[in-house]
């Protein structure tokens, strides 16, 4: 053995470095990767991230289907790096490291300057977005009596250029937006927020942390929407900011794990004063009503965004005290949460929908409520993406 | 399963260490043949059983060759078989579709095709089964009587699915024979986590990159430029890598597998390129392909023609498609012209011209290799020289080279000896023993790449097509 041992460290160290080392890495790294298996094999599953803000993978069931096709591997991997011990300090250190190394964006959001993350262009999906702008457009066709509007909402991106970090050249939004502007208007109404959001881009339009704008950018928005609306014969309802919360921290961070520790200030805005329009919300599939659009428990909760309507439902109906209002149906996405509270004190009655969680029959849904106007609202990323539009829009539904 | 994955890092490597070491010797072939087909099972759990039957018929078939011992002409017949039926698998599931689309498209008739996915693995381990077989019928190497050491040897997970491509004759003594210590393990984990940062560290990250730059349409002749860079350093760093990984885990069970990459990317010439690049496969070429064919003993013009044919047959092990033929061929005749012309001038020439010419050549192959065709990689090599090109540079361009200014750096130096000949002036030498800052160093590079390895959702297998 001896011997042995002698003529291989003549052999080898020339190159590599000599035994101690190696025999100190050799335990080093066996225990290591022992260390790192127990723990794995310990460490107690969780069902959801609050940094990540998302549900991390559970362990998958097992049977022989699923391994013949070789899901069952697939979600074994997944499982086990969402439950991977101190994930969450990892993606830090991985962000970190990335930033030194010179990255500027990290899984599709910018870290821009003055503290904006700022999600990249989505690049259309060509196919689902061409049968969603021939669905709106048939949709339009068969109810010449309705007036319909759409508001494609720029984001940040777009809009706060000099914010995105050096070099970043994003893909052109204003492009794409325009080219939709082409196909759609005529038969629609194109309120136009892309001249109103630039021209305020100096001020607090979109949040630092998060990928919606804020109640300011949609303040803005609807003083355009508000002609295009034909609401400007009503007398103007004044609203007023309240601030509802100054330590929000959007998914936009979580999703990039970009920390900068902006604490981000939310504003509601409600009626000034002297106007008696009443309104109840009633969110029909959570067989829930309340006399107000904010929902302030969710301040307390993962995403404070939801103070706005409560997030997202399949639908909610709202009827005011108004009775010289109209009555609008809402199809939108995110962004119109807190666009909302604007639009209400002028109509009798507003219907929200929400296409990716609304499986009801449009149809009926309008015909029931004698809906008079349909406003489409959607931020230009989530309009890209969507593949749910052209289901609820066409009649098969 | 890949190396580069958290179940194999901290689940099936720890498990199989153990089982390994606290199994008696007699029976650690048979460890590692267990834990080779779990292994490959994981990843391709019904081609294992093709995978299977590959082995018993080429172990059977080394039985019969040795039966005939003596008898030329039997054994001629029996080697025949073998090299044809082994062929033909690899034929089938690797060229079925490419050959039926061109036999339809050159008659225009109509044969359906079917696509079959192609066993992972299914070029190495073929390769390495074929080079039992020949040595066995040359005398080279003793049969092997005991199936399970056949099986181990095959299935062998280190380097069964990405090599390198261990001939049997460089494993013989080790099946029976060899030892494992603590400092040959030692020197397995440095290896392992060297590949492992390779892959996960620089390949995952520099192909993000390329995979960015070519998307972009219409895209700058810059942004070209780095596409077509950032993918010469993702193969590299991506094969190479995997061998790295390969070799260590060899070692810490004991074996010696050969040296597959040795610096390629400081060449002189494409000739030593091809010296330094995937050496297992270019030996395996010389030894059971060109030689046989006569080699370099013959006349100019049969000559020519026998590295043509070993070219051929290159670029399509490494994928079934034209471009990969075009690529095989572009090799074979840029090596015919360094052989027969430019060769001597190249030699004399500054180290420096000789690297920027065939790193030129190189990156100019490499666009054919990556492309999803022909067409796609003439236009994308259009562009790289300004035709249909947006501009010369943009935003764009800049950014990404920006944005990952660290990344390059490490990706160029890491292509020279320079941090192996730094650590050896820092960290060790004939008369150092600096154990604790080389296993902190080590111990470090293995968490990161754990880190980016959890964290990073691009983590692409590239040799699907081999």
């Amino acid at each position: 053995m001896a011997a042995g041992k002698k003529k291989e460290r003549k052999k080898i160290g020339k190159y590599i470095p000599i035994k101690g080392a190696q025999a100190v890495l050799a335990a080093a790294f066996f225990f290591t990767l022992l260390f790192i298996s127990v723990g794995n094999l310990l460490h107690k599953d969780r069902e959801f991230s609050s940094q990540e803000k998302r549900v991390l993978a559970q362990r998958p069931e097992m049977s022989l289907s699923k391994i013949t096709s070789g899901r069952f591997m697939r979600q074994y991997e997944e499982y086990i790096s969402d439950q991977f011990p101190g994930r969450e300090l990892l993606l830090q250190i991985k962000t970190f490291a990335d930033s030194i190394s010179g990255k500027t964006k990290e899984n599709g959001v910018f870290n821009g300057r003055d503290d904006y993350l700022m999600a990249d262009a989505a690049a259309p999906d060509e196919e689902a977005l061409s049968e969603n702008l021939s669905a709106m457009l048939d949709f339009k066709a068969g109810r010449e009596d309705i007036q319909m509007h759409m508001m494609l909402v720029p984001n940040a991106v777009s809009v706060m250029r000099s914010k995105l970090p050096l070099f970043a050249a994003p893909a052109d939004q204003r492009e794409m937006i325009q080219e939709v502007r082409n196909r759609l208007e005529g038969p629609y109404d194109w309120i136009d927020v892309e001249k109103t959001m630039t021209e305020h881009r100096e001020e607090e339009i979109y949040y630092r942390t998060d990928h919606h704008w804020t109640t300011l950018g949609a303040y803005y928005a609807f003083q355009d929407a508000r002609e295009k609306l034909g609401l400007t014969n009503m007398e103007e309802i004044k609203m007023k900011p309240y601030g509802a919360s100054n330590h929000f921290t959007g998914t936009l961070s979580a999703m990039s794990g970009y920390q900068t520790g902006y604490k981000e200030a939310i504003f509601i805005y409600l009626p000034d004063g002297d106007t008696n329009v009443r309104w109840v919300v009633n969110y029909v599939e959570e067989q829930k009503k309340s006399a107000s659009l904010y929902d302030s428990a969710s301040l307390n909760g993962e995403d404070q965004y939801n103070v706005f309507m409560g997030g997202n439902h399949a639908i909610v109906d709202i009827k005011t005290t108004r009775s010289d209002g109209g009555r609008l149906l809402v199809i939108k996405d995110s962004y119109a949460n807190c666009f909302i509270p604007f639009l209400v004190p002028y109509y009798k009655e507003v219907v929200v929908v929400d296409p990716r969680y609304y499986y009801g029959d449009l149809d009926q849904l309008m015909a029931d409520n004698k809906i008079d106007s349909v406003l489409f609202l959607y931020n230009a990323n989530s309009f890209f993406e969507d593949r749910m539009l052209y289901g609820i829009l066409s009649d098969e539904s | 399963m890949l190396f580069s994955s958290v179940v194999f890092l901290f689940t099936f490597l720890p498990l199989t260490i153990l089982l390994y070491y606290v199994t008696p010797r007699k029976a650690k072939n048979a460890v590692l043949l267990v834990v080779s087909l779990i292994f490959y099972a994981w990843g391709e759990p019904v081609y294992i059983f093709l995978m299977i039957l590959s082995i018993l018929f080429n172990y059977f078939s080394g039985i019969d060759l040795a039966r005939n011992e003596g008898r030329k002409e039997e054994q001629r017949k029996s080697l025949t078989i073998t090299v044809v039926v082994n062929l033909l698998i690899l034929g089938f599931f690797k060229y079925y579709g490419f050959l039926i689309e061109n036999i339809n498209a050159a008659l225009s008739v109509q044969i359906p095709v079917r696509n079959l996915e192609l066993p992972i693995g299914i070029s190495f381990y073929t390769f390495q089964a074929l080079s039992y077989i020949i040595d066995v019928y040359r005398g080279k190497v003793n049969v092997l009587v005991n199936p399970i050491d056949f099986g181990a040897y095959v299935t062998m997970f280190p380097q069964l699915i990405a090599g390198p491509i261990v001939r049997y004759a460089d494993v013989e003594e080790q099946l029976r024979s060899r030892r494992e210590n603590i400092y040959k393990f030692g020197q397995g984990a440095r290896l392992f986590i060297v590949g492992l940062a390779k892959k996960v560290l620089l390949a995952n990250t520099i192909g993000a990159v390329y995979t960015e730059a070519a998307a972009q349409a219409p895209a700058s002749v810059l942004t070209a430029w780095i596409g077509c860079a950032a993918y010469t350093f993702q193969i590299y760093y991506d094969f190479s890598g995997y061998s790295d990984m390969a070799i260590g885990l060899g070692k810490m069970f004991g074996f010696e597998f050969p040296q597959n990459f040795r610096y390629p990317y400081i060449a002189r010439s494409v000739t030593d390129f091809w010296r330094r690049w995937h050496i297992s496969l270019g030996n395996w070429f010389r030894e059971y392909v060109y030689i046989p064919l006569g080699g370099n003993r013959v006349s100019v013009l049969r000559h020519i023609m026998n590295l043509m044919i070993v070219w051929l047959l290159t670029g399509l092990w490494h994928g079934a498609s034209w471009n990969f033929v075009v690529w095989g061929l572009y090799y074979g005749v840029i090596l015919i012209i360094e052989k027969y012309v430019t060769g001597r001038l190249l030699a004399k020439l500054p180290e420096v011209i000789g690297v920027l010419y065939c790193m030129f050549l190189v990156m100019i192959g490499w666009v054919l290799f990556a492309s999803p065709g022909l067409k796609e990689a003439f236009v994308y090599l259009g562009r790289m020289f300004g035709a249909g090109a947006s501009s010369i540079f943009d935003r764009h361009a800049l950014y990404l080279i920006k944005s990952n200014w660290m990344l390059w750096i490490f990706l160029v130096v890491g292509c020279t000896p320079v941090m192996h000949r730094l650590g050896r002036v820092l960290l060790w030498d004939e008369e150092r023993e600096a154990s604790a800052p080389v296993a902190i160093l080590y111990l470090g590079m293995f968490f990161i790449s754990v880190v980016y390895l959890v964290t990073e959702t691009y983590n692409p297998f590239l040799y699907f097509r081999f």
